[in-house]
Parts: structure tokens; C-alpha cells; sequence
């Protein structure tokens, strides 16, 4: 059981991870305005919260809002 | 604020604030290891390694239990408010501090084997799991709430949600002292970390009860019944007694809190709720003809509630009137960002309307 806990808890970062790298390239511009005129260094900063938020963030983007 | 994100929004206060940070742990670290390395001395088990996840792993908990107590200090001591401020980078700087806690171990005793370091650590070999585990869960607490911690994902949830989220801190505490109580029970540690910890859940809980038992007695002091006209709007008191730049804050009702600014002999009215953090309006003062926040310093408009440009964020407005000589607030908010008619302070001279 604390296996399978701590193997799912890896799988949903590796698969945030896999979302974030792009998302936090381009993606993340259609959700907030001021995320496109962002610095580099912000978009490495915002990897780590996509990781954690992607389902939400996949769902906010795929519906192309901006809050 | 919101016009354009960058990785960090320094500014020379941040800056020193962090580099105190800095500086603070790692004083820590190597005073914790000299005075370790002292009393220990060969042919004690105990060794620099252990020394330095010891440090690390305290040096954590004092952290978490900092930013868990700038809330209800600044609220019991408003001077202290200056802490509140960067309050996420404290947090962010703990996360750093207890994963370079949990490296250590894993390198320690889960590195260079043939098993999986992290379940070598965290799994028993028959599948239990010891007082490893409830680290482990607030290490990933911690990471939740510093991945988050940028402006970006405040925005993103609203300020509401993402405060309810951050509230998570309590949890990746309370996780933190079963991890603690287990390795006491585990023989681990010494003495020293569990009755430290003792002491600081004590001036934790003392200080939450005695901010609260502020907040409320400042509620209890809002207008009285008697106070409100027979349309509902509420009497604000005395307004001449209000200091010129400054605010009275009023609860009126519903855990609703309306600050009352002056501007010289011009009033206007916004809710208590900044937009960005959620921080207490009318605990700040009007600055460069903007009320500013105390928190983190964002700027409204008062009177319609609207940040300066290039910045967008807004708080609700609420009309005030004049009746029978007496300053009285409407209950109901006006949309964010509504502009409003500042009123003149009624003299107790001027004509009756």
C-alpha cells in the first residue's frame, strides 16, 4: 500500500512534468495575460506549480480562458 | 502585480529579507553541527553526516513554525508586519531546507544500493512504513505550497482558493510533529527536537487564541444595533476622529469588513480585502494618493477601488451619505472597481441634509 502510494504520487509529477515543459513554454500565455510577456525566468519558476495544478491547468487551458 | 511575471519580483527590501534568510540558516546549520561535533566526540556513532540532516531537519522546523506564527503576530503586534510581507519566500526557503533535510538522508542511508533510495527509506522491508513517512508527506506539503507560491497560480485560483490551499501549512505541521513523536518513539533523536517542538506547538497555539480573541473583540466593537438606519445602512461613528490618511474598519455584519478611508477632509469607503493576498486594507494608509496595502504594498484607488496602471486588480466600494449630520456606510458593495463620490466630513456647523 505505501508502495503503490508513493509510485502514484511519482507517476502524476512525471506526467505534471511532462505537461509543464510545454506548457510553461507557450501554454501557460493563454491563461493569464501577463504570464505572455513574462521573463524566462519565470517560466522556469512555473514549472514546479504546473506539475502540482496540471489537470486544472490542462482543463483551463483547453478551454482557452483567462481568469 | 499582475502587468508582467518575472521569477521573482525583487526589490531591494526582498532582497535583504532573503539574504537575512540565508545568512540566518546558515548560521544555523553550522553552529547546530559545531556544538554537535563538541558534545560527540569519538567514538560517538554519531557523525557529521547525521549532524548535518539533525540541523537541516531542525533548522526546517524552526522555519515552519516562523511562518506559521508571522500571521497572528502581526495582528497582535501591527509593527511586525513587515514580516508578513515576504512571508513566501520563508516558506519557499523551509521546502528548500527540508528537501535538502530529506537528500541527506536518502544519501545517508538509502544511496548506493541496489533498491530504490526513497523506498529504501521510506518502506520497511515487510511493507510498513515508520515515522520516515509522515516527513516524506509534509515534504511534498511544502512543495505543493512553494510551487504555488508565485503570483501567477494566486491569479490563477483566486486568492480565496489559493489561501484555503496555503492553509495546507497546518497540515504539512501537524505532519511534521507525528513525524517527530514517531522517531522519539522510534529511539531516534534526542531529547532536545521533541521537547523544542513541545515548546513551540505551546507558543503556536498561544498566539493563534490570542490573535483570534483580538479579531474577535475588534468585530464585537462594530456598530450596535442602534447604529444602523431603518434602510440598513450603518453609522461609521465619529469620522473627524479618523487620522487623515489612515482608516476605520467596520464589521458589518456577516464577517463582512468595510475600511473607511480619510483624505484629507474626504471619505471613502472600500472593503477590508485586497485583492492580491487577502490582507487588511484598512490596516494600511493612503500613499501617493492611493490606499496601500500593509501586506505586500498593491495600491487602490479610493475612490472606485481600481490599482493604478498599468496593475488591474480591484476591491469592491461602498456608497456612504450624510444623514442628520452623521456619516453612514451602504451594507451592500458595489462591483469591484466602481467608482464613488468621496463625501465631505460634515462639520458640526454645516447644515443638516
Amino acid at each position: 500500500m505505501a508502495t503503490a502510494t508513493i509510485a502514484a504520487i511519482f507517476v502524476y509529477l512525471a506526467l505534471g512534468l511532462l505537461v509543464a515543459v510545454p506548457m510553461a513554454w507557450r501554454g501557460i500565455d493563454r491563461l493569464d495575460p501577463a504570464a505572455a510577456r513574462g521573463s524566462p525566468g519565470f517560466r522556469i519558476v512555473a514549472i514546479p506549480g504546473i506539475m502540482v495544478l496540471w489537470p486544472l491547468v490542462l482543463a483551463r487551458w483547453s478551454r482557452g480562458a483567462r481568469p | 502585480m499582475s502587468h508582467r511575471y518575472r521569477a521573482v519580483q525583487w526589490t531591494r527590501h526582498k532582497a535583504v529579507y532573503d539574504g537575512v534568510i540565508a545568512g540566518a540558516c546558515v548560521a544555523f546549520v553550522a553552529v547546530f553541527i559545531g556544538i554537535g561535533m563538541a558534545v560527540h566526540r569519538p567514538p560517538s556513532e554519531v557523525s557529521v553526516p547525521i549532524l548535518l540532516m539533525r540541523a537541516l531537519g531542525t533548522l526546517a522546523i524552526v522555519l515552519l513554525h516562523v511562518v506559521l506564527a508571522i500571521g497572528p503576530l502581526s495582528r497582535l503586534w501591527p509593527r511586525t508586519t513587515f514580516l508578513l510581507a515576504n512571508r513566501r519566500h520563508l516558506g519557499v526557503a523551509t521546502f528548500l531546507v527540508a528537501l535538502l533535510h530529506a537528500a541527506v538522508v536518502l544519501g545517508f542511508y538509502g544511496g548506493f544500493g541496489v533498491q530504490n533510495p526513497v523506498l529504501a527509506v521510506l518502506v520497511r522491508p515487510d511493507g510498513s512504513v515508520g515515522f520516515e513517512f509522515p516527513g516524506f508527506l509534509a515534504l511534498l506539503v511544502l512543495f505543493v505550497l512553494a510551487a504555488t507560491s508565485h503570483d501567477i497560480w494566486l491569479a490563477f485560483l483566486g486568492h480565496a482558493l489559493w489561501k484555503w490551499v496555503h492553509m495546507a501549512a497546518y497540515g504539512a505541521y501537524a505532519l511534521v510533529v507525528a513525524h517527530v513523536a514517531l522517531g522519539v518513539l522510534a529511539g531516534k533523536p534526542s531529547i532536545f527536537l521533541p521537547a523544542l517542538l513541545l515548546a513551540g506547538v505551546l507558543v503556536l497555539g498561544g498566539l493563534h487564541l490570542a490573535a483570534g480573541r483580538r479579531e474577535r473583540h475588534r468585530d464585537a466593537r462594530g456598530p450596535s444595533p442602534h447604529a444602523r438606519a431603518e434602510d440598513g445602512w450603518i453609522d461609521i461613528g465619529d469620522p473627524a476622529s479618523i487620522p487623515d490618511q489612515r482608516a476605520r474598519v467596520l464589521c458589518i455584519g456577516g464577517g463582512h469588513r468595510v475600511a473607511i478611508f480619510r483624505v484629507g477632509d474626504r471619505l471613502t469607503a472600500l472593503s477590508n480585502v485586497c485583492a492580491h493576498q487577502g490582507g487588511p486594507l484598512g490596516e494600511g494608509q493612503v500613499m501617493d494618493g492611493c490606499v496601500t496595502c500593509p501586506w505586500h504594498g498593491y495600491q487602490y484607488r479610493p475612490h472606485d477601488g481600481q490599482s493604478p496602471p498599468p496593475y488591474s486588480e480591484r476591491v469592491p466600494t461602498y456608497e456612504l451619505r450624510v444623514r442628520g449630520g452623521r456619516v453612514q456606510v451602504c451594507p451592500t458593495p458595489n462591483a469591484p472597481g466602481t467608482p464613488t463620490t468621496p463625501i465631505a466630513i460634515p462639520s458640526p456647523t454645516s447644515p443638516r441634509p
